[in-house]
Formats: C-alpha cells, sequence, structure tokens
C-alpha cells in the first residue's frame, strides 16, 4: 500500500476548491445576537472575527484581555452553529480538547438568558451569544457584519 | 490490595461527583478579588473491557478487565495581558502500565503576541494528529478506544508530554481559509516502568529495560483550515534524536550469552501522521494515516548489530449525533507492523469498531463499544497470548466519565 503524496494532495485541494465553490461566508444568526462587557472596545466584529473567536484562534482583545466566552446551552445553538461551524456538541467538544490538553479554557456556561446577561455584565472580556428577545442590561451589543 | 485501595478511592470520588450533580467548572478568587480566576476543570474514568480470545493491553480481558482508569485536575488563569498559566495533575491505568500514580501531566505558561504567534514552555501535551494530545481523556471524543495503530493508548509515557517550548499560530490565508501550526522541540521522559518499557521487554525473553535516557525530540504540527466550514486537512511530523536505553537479557539470549549482560540500544525515530476531518451538521468525518521509520543500533559484548522497522497505520470513521444525549459512530482501521506491508496475522491487526455515546447529563458519559478485530500485530503480550491463529475475535468496552 503505497501512497503517492503528491496526487493524494492534488485530489484533496480540488476536492476542496469544488466545496469551497459552493460556500459564501454570509453570517445570519438565528434568533440571537452578540454581547460583550462594556470594557471591550470593539463596536462590531466582521463573520470571520467572530468565528475566529468561537474556533479559538484569537483568544484576546486588542487591549491583551482574555476573551471569555460564555454559552448558553440549546437555547442558542443554531446561532452558535453559524458563528462556530458546530453544533452544540462539537463545539463543547473542540473546547474541552484545548482544555484537557492545555490550549484553553473551556467556554463559561449559563442555565439561562437573564443569568448570561448577568455574567457578561460582571466579567471583562466576556463575549456571548444571546436570545435576540433578552432583555440587555449592562451590557454592549455588537454588531456583526 | 493498593490497588483495590485506590480503585475504591476512584469510585467513591467518582460518587460525590455524582451526588453533587450537575457541577459546572469552579472559579476560585486567589488572594483576594484583585487577582484574576482560577479556572479549574476535571475529569475520572472508568472502564470495562473484555476480549473473547486474546489478552489485551497488557490486562487479563479474557476474563474481563477493570485496569482501564483515567483521571485529570486541571487549573489555569490568565496572571497578565495576553498570558495564561495552566497545569494538570493526571493518573491512569492501563494493564501494568500507570498503575494510578499521580503525575504532572503538563504545566506550561504562554504568551500570545497576536493571532499569528505566540509561544508556550513548560511541559506541553504535544500536537500530532486529532488525538494525540487529548488520547486519553475519554469525554472528548466518540469513541472508548482510538485506532491502536495510530494512538497506542500503552504508550501514553512516550507519546503525550514533552519538556521543551513551542511556537503556535493561526495565520489566515485570505479566501484559501487559515493554517494553524504548532512547531515544538524539547525532551520526551520515559520510566522504566512505562508502556514503551513493556512492549520492549516482551522481546527480551526475561529481560527487561532498566532506563530510559532523555529523548530530545522535535516536530510540528500544521493544520489547513479550508474555506469550506468544518473541513480540515492536517500534517504532524516528529523526530525524536535519540530513543536510547540500557537493558538486560537473560542466560542464552540469542546470540547465547553465558550469562546476564547489560546491553545498550541507540534509536532514532520519524514519523509522519496525515489527518483529514470533517464537520457537517451532526456528522463527524474522520481519516487519518500514520507510519514512522524506527532505527536502532544496539551494542553488546558481541559486537552492534542495526535493526530498522516501519510500521504503518491508517483508519477511517464516521460519528452521528441523533440527538444531545446519543452518538453513534463506528471507524475501520488497519495496522502493520513492518514495511513492505505482509498479511501475516501475528505482523497485522485489522479492526472494526461500534461505537454509543450516551450523555444522560452535561457532567456524565457512558459509552458502549464493540470491535471485530483480526490479526493479532498489537498484542505484544506473549507471555498472556502464548498461541495465536488467524481467526477474527471480538473485544466488547464499556466506559463512563463524569466531568465538571
Amino acid at each position: 500500500m503505497k501512497l503517492n503524496l503528491k496526487s493524494f494532495w492534488l485530489k484533496i485541494g480540488l476536492l476542496t476548491a469544488l466545496l469551497a465553490a459552493g460556500s459564501v461566508r454570509a453570517l445570519a444568526l438565528d434568533g440571537a445576537v452578540v454581547i460583550v462587557n462594556p470594557s471591550v472596545t470593539a463596536d462590531s466584529l466582521s463573520a470571520d472575527e467572530l468565528k475566529n473567536i468561537y474556533t479559538a484562534r484569537t483568544r484576546y482583545w486588542d487591549d491583551g484581555r482574555a476573551i471569555i466566552i460564555v454559552v448558553l446551552p440549546d437555547k442558542t445553538d443554531a446561532a452558535l452553529q453559524q458563528a462556530s461551524g458546530m453544533d452544540g456538541s462539537q463545539f463543547k467538544t473542540f473546547w474541552q480538547r484545548l482544555a484537557f490538553s492545555g490550549r484553553g479554557s473551556e467556554p463559561e456556561k449559563a442555565d439561562d438568558a437573564a443569568a448570561l446577561v448577568a455574567f457578561v455584565a460582571a466579567t471583562k472580556g466576556a463575549i456571548a451569544l444571546v436570545p435576540a428577545d433578552a432583555v440587555l442590561t449592562g451590557v454592549k451589543k455588537i454588531e456583526i457584519k | 490490595m493498593k490497588k483495590n485501595l485506590v480503585r475504591r478511592s476512584l469510585l467513591l470520588a467518582s460518587s460525590v461527583v455524582l451526588t453533587v450533580g450537575r457541577l459546572e467548572a469552579v472559579d476560585l478568587h486567589v488572594f483576594g478579588t484583585n487577582m484574576p480566576p482560577l479556572d479549574f476543570h476535571g475529569f475520572i474514568s472508568q472502564g470495562f473491557l473484555a476480549t473473547t480470545k486474546y489478552n489485551y493491553l497488557g490486562s487479563d480481558t479474557k476474563d474481563g478487565s477493570f485496569q482501564f482508569t483515567e483521571a485529570g485536575l486541571n487549573a489555569s488563569m490568565n496572571p497578565f495581558p495576553r498570558t495564561r498559566i495552566t497545569a494538570q495533575g493526571f493518573l491512569y491505568d492501563m494493564g501494568d502500565a500507570g498503575e494510578y500514580t499521580p503525575f504532572l501531566d503538563f504545566a506550561s505558561i504562554e504568551y500570545t503576541f497576536n493571532d499569528y504567534i505566540g509561544l508556550r514552555g513548560g511541559r506541553i501535551r504535544r500536537p500530532q494528529g486529532i488525538y494525540n494530545d487529548i488520547q486519553d481523556v475519554d469525554l472528548a471524543r466518540t469513541y472508548v478506544l482510538l485506532p491502536q495503530g495510530v494512538y497506542e493508548s500503552r504508550f501514553r509515557d512516550f507519546s503525550t508530554s514533552l519538556d521543551g517550548g513551542e511556537v503556535f499560530g493561526n495565520i489566515p490565508l485570505s479566501r484559501a481559509g487559515a493554517l494553524s501550526y504548532e512547531a515544538y522541540a524539547g525532551y520526551i521522559s520515559v520510566g522504566s516502568d512505562s508502556g514503551v518499557a513493556d512492549d520492549i521487554n516482551n522481546s527480551l525473553h526475561g529481560g527487561n529495560v532498566t532506563s530510559f535516557d532523555p529523548m530530545p525530540a522535535a516536530g510540528s504540527q500544521l493544520w489547513w483550515n479550508t474555506p469550506v466550514d468544518g473541513l480540515r486537512f492536517g500534517a504532524a511530523f516528529l523526530y525524536v534524536f535519540n530513543f536510547d536505553y540500557n537493558f538486560t537479557v537473560p542466560t542464552g539470549f540469542p546470540p547465547p550469552y553465558p550469562s546476564s549482560v547489560r546491553l545498550r540500544a541507540d534509536g532514532r525515530i520519524t514519523s509522519q501522521l496525515y489527518s483529514a476531518e470533517y464537520l457537517w451538521n451532526n456528522w463527524t468525518f474522520q481519516a487519518e494515516y500514520y507510519n514512522d521509520q524506527f532505527s536502532q543500533d544496539t551494542t553488546s559484548p558481541a559486537g552492534t548489530t542495526h535493526s530498522f522497522s516501519y510500521p504503518q497505520a491508517w483508519y477511517g470513521g464516521a460519528a452521528y449525533r441523533f440527538n444531545k444525549w446519543l452518538e453513534v459512530g463506528g471507524y475501520y482501521t488497519e495496522f502493520y507492523e513492518d514495511a513492505p506491508v505482509t498479511a501475516a496475522s501475528d505482523a497485522s491487526q485489522k479492526d472494526a469498531a461500534l461505537s454509543f455515546r450516551f450523555d444522560p447529563k452535561p457532567w456524565w458519559v457512558i459509552k458502549l463499544e464493540g470491535h471485530y478485530i483480526r490479526g493479532t500485530g498489537l498484542l505484544d503480550d506473549n507471555a498472556n497470548n502464548p498461541v495465536r491463529s488467524d481467526d477474527g475475535w471480538f473485544m466488547i468496552l464499556v466506559k463512563t466519565t463524569v466531568s465538571f
């Protein structure tokens, strides 16, 4: 079983190009908005910047403060999938892998929207997806471009 | 006796966590409220495995074995901007390896300059493929047992951690996606009571490894995160400059020594692992191909002999999550002890696995898994498997994990 690596990677590249041709990176968060702690200076994020945060490629805000993701399990899964490219289970596993290999910290969890908003309001550097109809007090809503 | 005590303690700890119910990560503010919070996470896993024909993974699995335990507790904090400190204690038991002895699994400090580059130093978990750095973290995957030709459970002492440093980062490639990289160098430390030592001892007919030298090593892991959501390809490389150890052999070991003697082996290992993973809706597709080249010179009173081996393995698998409490997955894997590939059943192993993962609570995982295996190339344990045949054999595993 001799593997021809050159041919293998060529086929992989062609396959990916075909798949990518059909994908357009546009972000619509179903029934959710993005909120951050008021200490975060950014007023907007691009779809790619949001994805980089939710996939651990960006882990600090511009001022060097650690980004703390807060999740609301089962309530914002559709928006989470749109933001991260992973469903709720895959997202959880992804961050567990980082935490137990020393490469990151698991997102914080909230039981309901009110608790989530309160946690984000009280935690510098926090970011979260919250149901669009949640009462937003003490947090800043972020526009996704 | 000692093992029973430890096992009871582990089960008690497990019960406590279960009793606590939904226990989330614990944040502790140390030294008053001005210090950043300390974030704790942990888990404990207990498994059972039974086989129909052979004793596998160093345990008496023909009678069923509970020697399948892992537990980890980690803490992390961000004391300064762009700086993170983390450490994890770990213990495990897998056949003759581990023996519930706690050890420092990783302890590192990292500084992230920006998205493109960061530095991490200390004891780090070595990235290699999809699973190497979390190969003993049961809750972070679908399967109980990973494909053993690629992720040999008994070799975790050698494969998971390294004392040294690494550079890491993420490079955007515009419409082509992004490239994530980690490049590391340092020393791998392995003890004479490790699974690697057991594997070598297996070929010494009563002799045993007395010590390993610290092993200087360097490697890298590259991931191309394609513009297609969830699709990524990886390539990992490792070079172990010196895989050196001292060992003894008994009287009569070929070439026949008149008495027990001390010998030394100087080896070098080069390995590659190529990966593909696609997360698509509720599906997870994975495939990996691994090979290494192991070159060794053995010095004895009779002179120096040279040996070379070229193991290969691959697997392909898929998992589907039906809902938040059920995921079903399976994989097929082949392992060949040496190239050119031969079909000899004692030098190869083919394994088809089907796994059910239940998540009754966010902090509790239960898994049930069945394997049909042909070949005995990964058994190794000659003393407990004196007779082998070409027939297939079955293995069943049950494992539960609680975490916070």
